[in-house]
């Protein structure tokens, strides 16, 4: 299984954060930035709202900085600000989510250190097909998925991030990567039917 | 293929055992279960899967030149505070003056509720305002997120 890419903060460097230290300040927004920038993603479908959305919550998680405990993990605290946002957009424009994520925003990053040209085509079509699947699903369960498979959240902190109870993590996360399979194998079938077709 | 599992296996369990969230008697009954059931194998292995690839993908970020705001840092956020404190202070310090200044100087009842009348309209309108917003407030989806 590969590593999370993306490595927490050191209390430290928010101890210093909270202190008004400029370079810790800068380490732990470019942080925040990326985690916030893919859920938002991956909750209204579209680039440039995601940035919007995630550069709003960077800024109310340091406005709200100095009440934040050093011993509790950061993710689970932006990712509930950036919902609420991501939720409060939604209740705004009340639009339709759109694909709008381009291809090119998926760079292929293979667990094998010298992949064949052939290996890396194949993952890179199995990760736009997921990314693409989850579209498809409810916004809770679109939402559970990302915590866990795209931010590597566990589940006490998904937990708090939604704000049910560990248990309902489990059940809620399983019955939502049994839909995104369903919906993948159906994709796959049906893009492999127009290949046919053709 | 079957859309459960035959054997009635708690299949919630697959999810704990592929994220390691499971208590050890429950991996070690998925474990042993995963060894006779072939519908539950499969499903455990298309799951472990979707994580791997989802795992893998990095998604492109924006240019940090693009995050045009950056959080304030100390001495910025510091200045801010104090500037805010004195411009609140000033502000009370002459508004009491200039009312009291303005109460003094003006005779008669008449040219009193004439000057002060609006200023204490405008108060009382704010003063509501304000507590509606404090109500409104108990329902605001981010109240648990600034505490």
């Amino acid at each position: 299984m590969p590593l999370p890419r993306i490595a927490p903060p050191l209390p430290r460097t928010i101890r210093l954060a909270q202190g008004g230290d400029d370079p810790a300040r800068e380490e732990l927004a470019v942080y925040c930035r990326k985690i916030a920038y893919i859920f938002a993603l991956q909750g209204c479908g579209d680039r440039h709202e995601a940035h919007d959305l995630a550069q709003d919550a960077v800024l109310r998680f340091f406005a709200a900085l100095d009440r934040f405990h050093t011993d509790r993990p950061v993710k689970p605290w932006l990712l509930t600000i950036t919902r609420n946002l991501i939720r409060d957009r939604a209740r705004r424009q009340r639009t339709r989510r759109i694909e709008a994520f381009s291809l090119a925003d998926i760079v292929v990053e293979p667990s094998d250190p010298e992949p064949g040209p052939e290996a890396i085509a194949a993952l890179h079509q199995m990760q736009q097909l997921l990314w693409r699947s989850m579209q498809e699903l409810s916004a809770s369960d679109r939402e559970i998925v990302t915590l866990r498979e795209y931010l590597d959240l566990s589940y006490e902190d998904i937990a708090n991030a939604l704000g049910v109870p560990r248990g309902t993590v489990m059940s809620r996360l399983h019955r939502a990567r049994r839909r995104l399979g369903a919906i993948m194998t159906h994709r796959k079938q049906a893009s492999e039917g127009e290949v046919h077709d053709a | 293929m079957p859309e459960t599992c035959p054997h009635g296996f708690d299949e919630t369990l697959l999810s704990g055992a592929i994220d390691q969230e499971l208590v050890q008697a429950d991996a070690q009954k998925v474990r042993i279960h995963l060894e006779d059931c072939a519908f539950c194998r499969a499903q455990f292995d298309e799951l472990t899967k979707l994580r791997e690839f989802a795992m893998s993908t990095t998604i492109r970020q924006p240019p940090d030149d693009q995050w045009s705001e950056s959080p304030r840092g100390g001495i910025s956020r510091t200045g801010r505070t104090v500037g805010w404190l004195l411009a609140i202070t000033w502000l009370v310090i002459i508004t009491a003056f200039g009312l009291y200044q303005g109460w003094q100087n003006t005779d008669g009842a008449f040219e009193k509720f004439l000057g002060f009348g609006g200023l204490g309209a405008v108060a009382l309108l704010f003063a509501s305002v304000a507590l509606d917003r404090r109500r409104t407030a108990k329902t605001d989806p981010y109240r648990e997120v600034e505490k």
